[in-house]
């Protein structure tokens, strides 16, 4: 079946396309040149007056895992807030801010979003996350695998163990939980945590291991860079959401020594201490450091005003921050030898000074930070907003005068504390095209996704354009995954199955020798069910795996 | 004016969710217009009329009658006026109810007055479990409001209960007031097993020495005024409760649960 999209305004910053009109045919699920004989057009959209850009890439969403089932025990009236009833090609669900899997993806494609990352697959976890993310509808998925305050990583740094057994370990982990790429959480403090620690600067020592979360950032960052693993270790770094964590942050940059390094929900660690509330906003020194040194990607993690819920395997800063539980009910857990689990509801109010600020940080950063393609745009979903406050989020990026319009209304000391009203910038249509597409694809090291030349699958969305942003990305006039016509005017038509992405980067086998041993001694898991065979994830006949290569390999 | 009355035309065998007719949101409307409202029926939808024959106009004064088990969700957030149903109610009866009164004749069903707020309901037979608790993972119950009940009542009887009176002349479930926060519930028949269980603050009102706990201290025998008065409060009702012979001030007094803050309280009458 050959299907032609004609005439529309293509925004394809892969292939350096801004705004230019194209048509783009379809066969069997991927992008292709057009063709040169005549076959005959099987359909045809005239998108005259339409946008077209691929289908849009969350890289840092908690879709998967145990602690969003927390989430969803915790929270019954997020629930019954929102029930969404079936309808003849969709599934029943519910939730706002951490809706069930099937609603998840349904949400998602409306909005014209055909991917979405999970950044926190414990190791242990990793089966019930990919299991989670195999009842997400329509999205293409991944995750990535947690390391950095587990036991055995911990014993191998304090034992001295050269650089290539922990290449070996990473490499083991991210092919036994079926991963992408590689995220460390509060380096070494989740550990630290269960020896009663209660915070952990980057050169503090872990009191039982005597490792620093900046010896820990190190050898993992070399490891993913040596193991040519293209996604640069993905951090959530030391002291989240404390006043005064910007010189971490600034610290964290210049200590990893030009490696590749992705900050994620930058805006939790961008605070001063400067005012009369001693917190302040540090964006400006982060965007500034992250504007000069290329080897950092970000991603901001912004917050907008209304019910959440945030969960992190952080439980060293959940556990600080349960009082301001809302409504009070919370949950922190350890997850054995591997790390652990925080729970705690949310409400942002823009009446709040720090909440306030915090929104105003997030947008600081994203309107400071020069390059899009070392920028993404994140709200840490449910961390900071549910995903579908996205397109709210890139009216206020887009439009200045609604961004100032809603910044007059926040907590006034506020509005002192931020030059927010002095940024002029706003993005255009490419940049945020580069941010949730482009950007994403390459930061992840999606191939054949992201783009749409020939070649590409075809992953497309259209939107009417219009001067209201929100307006235009809450609802795309077509959505194609793989091909197939997924959403017609922001309601889902008709779904499929999207695929797994991962990595399979080589190891030495003998290191599962010793592996063996401290599986059986301390794990409730044996080594061999630990891992995560490929059946797994595609034995149901819906699920399937896309394996990418290595930095260095020809695909 | 008469009172817009629901007379049941038979039983149907799926559950009805009963909360489109309540009094804020029928007030306006002429019987044809409540004839033409929708009513989920399991998982079916069912017009008004339907189900029912409607006579009368005053929808500020509603009657449901030949009502059953399987008729959930009556007077749901109730803001005012009155409902009388006439036979048993199903689940969740005066879910919400932020004023006004409800009376049913008969039973009813789980989660009665569950999150109730304000205004009075009366139940003359028994109650299920949860009466005036919380909705499953919530952390308030009841926070208003008087619930009298003639007959017994299940479990869970006042679970995060907030404030407010729970009145049960006859006998309460295991677990009556658990994770109790305020509030007071008085029971004349006999209390089950875990009674207080987890309550932080509170009163329970007990006329019959309840299964001994090891969660409660006993203060000993006290003589204590404010009874006469939160009897005198019940005079206007039409319960035993209202009865002279009800009052007493004697009571032995036992603090906990003492696995939680302990300042909630069981008085047993002193004969």
């Amino acid at each position: 079946m050959l299907i032609k999209l004609t005439n529309g305004a293509v925004y394809d910053p892969a292939s350096g396309v801004d705004g230019t009109k194209q048509d783009i045919y379809i066969q069997d699920g991927r992008i292709v040149n057009k063709p040169v004989g005549d076959d005959p057009v099987d359909k045809e959209f005239d998108l005259s007056g339409k946008v077209v850009m691929s289908g849009a890439i969350d890289m840092h969403t908690h879709i998967g895992g145990g602690k969003g089932n927390i989430a969803r025990i915790l929270l019954p009236e997020d629930h019954r807030q929102d029930p969404v009833a079936r309808t003849d090609v969709t599934r029943s669900g519910c939730g706002h801010a951490m809706p069930s899997t099937f609603v998840t993806g349904y949400r998602y494609a409306e909005m014209g979003y055909t991917a979405g990352f999970e950044p926190a697959v414990l190791p242990i976890n990793a089966r019930q996350a990919h299991m989670e993310m195999a009842d997400i509808p329509i999205l293409d998925k991944g995750g990535y695998v947690l390391l950095g305050s587990d036991d055995y990583l911990l014993r191998m740094l304090t034992a001295k163990k050269d650089q290539k057994a922990i290449n070996d370990y990473v490499a083991f982990t991210m092919q036994a939980a079926k991963a992408i790429g590689v995220k460390v959480v509060n380096p070494g403090g989740i550990n630290a945590f269960k020896f009663n620690q209660r915070k952990l600067d980057l050169d503090e020592q872990n009191c039982h291991y005597g490792v620093t979360p900046r010896d820990i950032l190190q050898v993992l960052a070399t490891a993913v860079k040596e193991i040519g693993v293209s996604h640069p270790l993905h951090v959530h770094g030391c002291n989240l959401g404390v006043p005064g964590n910007v010189n971490t942050t600034l610290d964290t940059i210049q200590g990893i020594g030009g490696l590749p390094m992705h900050l994620t929900h930058i805006q939790f660690h961008s605070y001063g201490t400067e005012g009369d509330f001693k917190f302040s906003s540090g964006a400006a020194q982060i965007a500034e450091a992250v504007n000069k040194n290329k080897n950092i990607t970000i991603d901001v993690g912004q917050i907008l005003f209304g019910q959440t819920v945030t969960a992190s395997g952080d439980n060293m800063r959940q556990h600080a921050n349960h009082k301001f539980a809302s409504p009070n009910k919370w949950v922190t857990m350890d997850i054995e030898c591997d790390a652990g689990c925080g729970v705690v509801p949310f409400k942002y109010k823009d009446q709040n000074f720090v909440n306030a600020l915090q929104w105003a940080i997030g947008l600081e950063t994203f309107l400071l930070v020069e390059d899009p393609w070392r920028i993404f745009l994140t709200t840490d979903h449910p961390n900071g907003a549910p995903f579908t406050s996205y397109p709210h989020l890139i009216r206020l990026l887009m439009d200045r005068s609604f961004r100032n319009d809603v910044l007059s209304t926040i907590h006034p000391e506020a509005q002192k504390m931020t030059n927010l009203a002095s940024i002029e910038r706003e993005y255009s249509l490419q940049e945020i095209a580069i941010m949730t597409r482009a950007g994403a694809a390459k930061l992840i090291g999606l191939q054949d996704r992201g783009g749409l030349s020939a070649g590409n699958w075809a992953d497309i969305t259209v939107y009417t354009d219009n001067v209201d942003r929100q307006k235009m990305f809450e609802k795309p006039d077509y959505v194609f995954k793989d091909g197939q016509l997924v959403v017609v005017d922001g309601k889902v038509v008709s779904t499929k199955w999207g695929t797994t992405h991962v990595v399979k980067p080589d190891f030495d086998a003998s290191l599962e020798k010793d592996l063996q041993k401290y599986f059986d001694r301390f794990m409730t898991m044996k080594l061999g069910n630990f891992k995560i065979s490929d059946d797994e994830i595609t034995e149901d006949g819906r699920g399937s795996l896309t394996i990418h290569p290595l930095n260095g390999e020809v695909a | 004016m008469s009172a817009l009355t629901f007379t049941l035309k038979h039983k149907p065998a799926q559950r009805v969710d009963m909360s489109p007719l309540v009094c804020q949101k029928l007030a306006g409307l002429q019987v044809n217009q409540i004839a033409a409202l929708t009513l989920q029926n399991g998982k079916r939808k069912i017009r008004v009329d339907e189900l029912f024959v409607i006579d009368g106009v005053d929808t500020q004064n509603i009657i449901i009658k030949g009502s059953f088990e399987k008729l959930d969700f009556i007077g749901k957030e109730l803001e005012g006026g009155s409902i009388t149903v006439e036979g048993d109610a199903g689940a969740y009866l005066g879910l919400g109810m932020k004023s006004g009164e409800i009376v049913v004749t008969g039973n009813v069903g789980l989660y009665a007055a569950c999150e109730m707020k304000k205004g009075f309901l009366c139940v003359n037979g028994n109650a299920g479990d949860f009466l005036g608790a919380a909705l499953p993972g919530n952390k308030m119950g009841m926070k208003g409001g008087t619930i009298l009940i003639k007959g017994n009542v299940g479990e869970r009887a006042g679970d995060h209960m907030r404030r407010g009176n729970i009145l049960i002349e006859g006998n309460a479930g295991d677990y009556c007031g658990s994770r109790m926060t305020a509030g007071t519930i008085a029971v004349m028949g006999q209390t089950g097993n875990y009674l207080g269980f987890a309550m932080r603050r509170g009163t329970l009102l007990l006329w019959n020495q309840p299964v001994a706990s090891a969660r409660f201290n006993d203060c000993g025998a006290h003589t204590l005024a404010f009874l006469p008065i939160l009897f005198a409060a019940f005079k206007k009702l039409n319960s035993r409760f209202a009865s002279s012979g009800a009052s007493f001030n004697r009571v032995q007094r036992y603090a906990g649960d003492m696995s939680e803050m302990g300042k909630g309280e069981v008085l047993v009458k002193i004969n």
